[in-house]
């Protein structure tokens, strides 16, 4: 009698912690996907005013969570590198129009002062949105090189965390795949990019990086080889 | 020794209490960590732990040594054709364990080439050069990634890099030779002193105690390692003596802010405050009125924040 009632009581404690668990579930999972839309409209805002022909952001993050992936990277990592990805030129928008959209390549002042775009995005954003957590340190550590002579901090190798490395990768094979004004070389085509990735392996990107890169098959494109 | 050096968020937070225009850093991991704050407005000291250090802060960091003339690339970077003679390589040793054959040749040539540049801050440069190379040889080896370019051509990127890094830049840094016993003579306003904890092995150590090896020109990493150990050992906090911040107290003496900084890794914010920040309040409230701890997270799932502790 007693085993029974006992074998009753933890059927309805069992039940109530599966209600529990569904309806918590049920009230997070739409707040996590409003966040990655929240951000997804946010960075599409970015791309439009940064003058973009195509998803831009979009396209630098599901590149960024490929490799995320296949890097070993957990959940929350990617959910956070994921939303850094997309709105890492946030800081941009906060200089002069002329100045980040100048056709030419930057030298000096000029330069030094598109180079704050990186401290502007992760002050910004930390000031408006606490529930951001890491990501505007991965927003300041976005142009960051493994061998310690990127910006703004100068930090080199580990000292960089993973998804800042990832999304510094992420953006250089996007803008090797794209068409800059300034740029000496141009990429004609993937392999051209393989070959300048491999070169800077060590120096500008974490060699670890580049060899999982390099096992997803070298994507230069989000879901394209 | 993994640690974040954020340079505008320490002055960020500086300039709500002080001034600054003076700063001077006991110690640093690397040069490089440095480069933001040897491009503003005020003098900027360090105290280098090696003389291989001193070179590259040197050779990064003060504006007046210029960049490496072309005239001596061409001189001193030539393309190895052949295979050199291995036995008279005396980092014959590290085949196969640090670098691969033609990298070891590179070596052996580029250290003796470099004896062969008469001007001193141009050997310094072209030095500097190859540490940068010994890094991403090193990295690229851990990883067993391949390096797809070529030891001439890599060297000439990486001058052209530094052309690039010391443009524009003024000699306002003073760097003194591995001696601890020289405090600057003016009254520095803010001392910074990044912090590291016991003999941590770390690939920058590493990189380091080869490169101290190669310039020294044997090839006995192990006693490179000691002497780095030696040279670290009075800058490492013991958390076994927390009451011993006898250094940080007298290098401090003529600031009128200092700022203890380090990088946290896998320990919550919490044990650090118990165990660090407090005993370092302790010992440093007869000099210092006040403090401030500021932390930043970097990544929540493995407990990593920055952290900056105040005293003014």
């Amino acid at each position: 009698m007693i085993i029974t009632l006992f074998n009753a009581l933890l059927i309805v404690l069992i039940t109530w912690l599966a209600y529990l668990y569904f309806d918590l579930r049920e009230k997070a999972m739409p707040a996590h996907e409003r966040y990655s839309k929240l951000i997804r409209g946010v960075a599409s805002i970015v791309d439009c005013i940064e003058g973009y022909d195509k998803k831009h952001s979009r396209e630098i993050a599901e590149l960024a969570e490929r490799i995320g992936m296949a890097s070993g990277l957990q959940p929350e990592q990617l959910q956070s590198l994921s939303a850094a990805a997309m709105l890492h030129d946030i800081g941009e928008l906060l200089l002069p129009r002329d100045l980040v959209k100048s056709g030419k390549k930057l030298e000096g002042d000029d330069l030094e002062l598109l180079r704050t775009h990186t401290l502007l995005g992760e002050l910004h954003l930390k000031a408006q949105i606490e529930e951001l957590d890491e990501v505007p340190s991965l927003i300041r550590w976005h142009h960051e090189r493994w061998d310690g002579l990127g910006y703004p901090d100068n930090l080199k190798g580990e000292e960089i965390p993973v998804a800042a490395r990832i999304i510094a990768l992420a953006d250089a094979i996007s803008a090797m795949n794209a068409r800059r004004d300034y740029r000496k070389r141009q990429y004609s085509g993937h392999e051209d990019i393989i070959a300048e990735v491999k070169r800077l392996s060590g120096m500008q990107f974490d060699p670890q990086l580049v060899k999982n890169w390099v096992s997803i098959g070298c994507p230069v494109e989000s879901g394209k080889k | 020794m993994t640690f974040r050096l954020q340079s505008a968020w320490l002055l960020e937070a500086v300039a709500d209490i002080s001034t600054v225009d003076s700063v001077f850093f006991p110690f640093i991991h690397r040069f490089s960590a440095l480069n933001w704050l040897s491009r503003r407005d005020f003098s900027l000291s360090v105290n280098a732990y090696s003389a291989s250090q001193a070179m590259l802060l040197r050779a990064w960091l003060d504006g007046r040594n210029g960049a490496f003339s072309d005239r001596n690339l061409q001189k001193f970077n030539q393309q190895i054709k052949n295979p050199l003679d291995l036995s008279l390589n005396p980092f014959r040793a590290w085949k196969d364990r640090l670098f691969d054959r033609q990298q070891l040749d590179y070596l052996f040539y580029w250290r003796e080439a470099a004896f062969e540049i008469e001007e001193e801050t141009q050997r310094e440069i072209f030095w500097s050069a190859v540490y940068q190379i010994m890094s991403c040889w090193l990295s690229n080896r851990v990883c067993e990634m391949p390096v797809e370019c070529r030891p001439d051509e890599m060297m000439g990127l990486m001058l052209n890099r530094h052309a690039e890094f010391i443009k524009g830049r003024e000699a306002k840094i003073s760097i003194c030779n591995s001696s601890l016993e020289e405090l600057p003579a003016e009254k520095t306003c803010l001392t910074v002193f990044p912090l590291i904890f016991g003999d941590e092995e770390n690939a920058e150590i590493t990189l380091q105690v080869v490169f101290d090896a190669w310039q020294n020109g044997h090839d006995d990493i192990e006693q490179a390692k000691r002497q780095m150990r030696v040279q670290l050992r009075k800058y490492q906090i013991d958390f076994s003596k927390p009451d011993d911040h006898y250094l940080i107290n007298r290098l401090s003496a003529n600031s009128k802010v200092a700022a203890l900084i380090w990088s946290g890794l896998d320990l919550p914010p919490a044990l650090y405050e118990q165990e660090l920040v407090r005993p370092l309040q302790n010992s440093l409230s007869t000099r210092y009125q006040k403090s401030r701890l500021l932390m930043k997270a970097v990544d929540r799932t493995c407990d990593a924040y920055d952290y900056l502790l105040l005293f003014y």
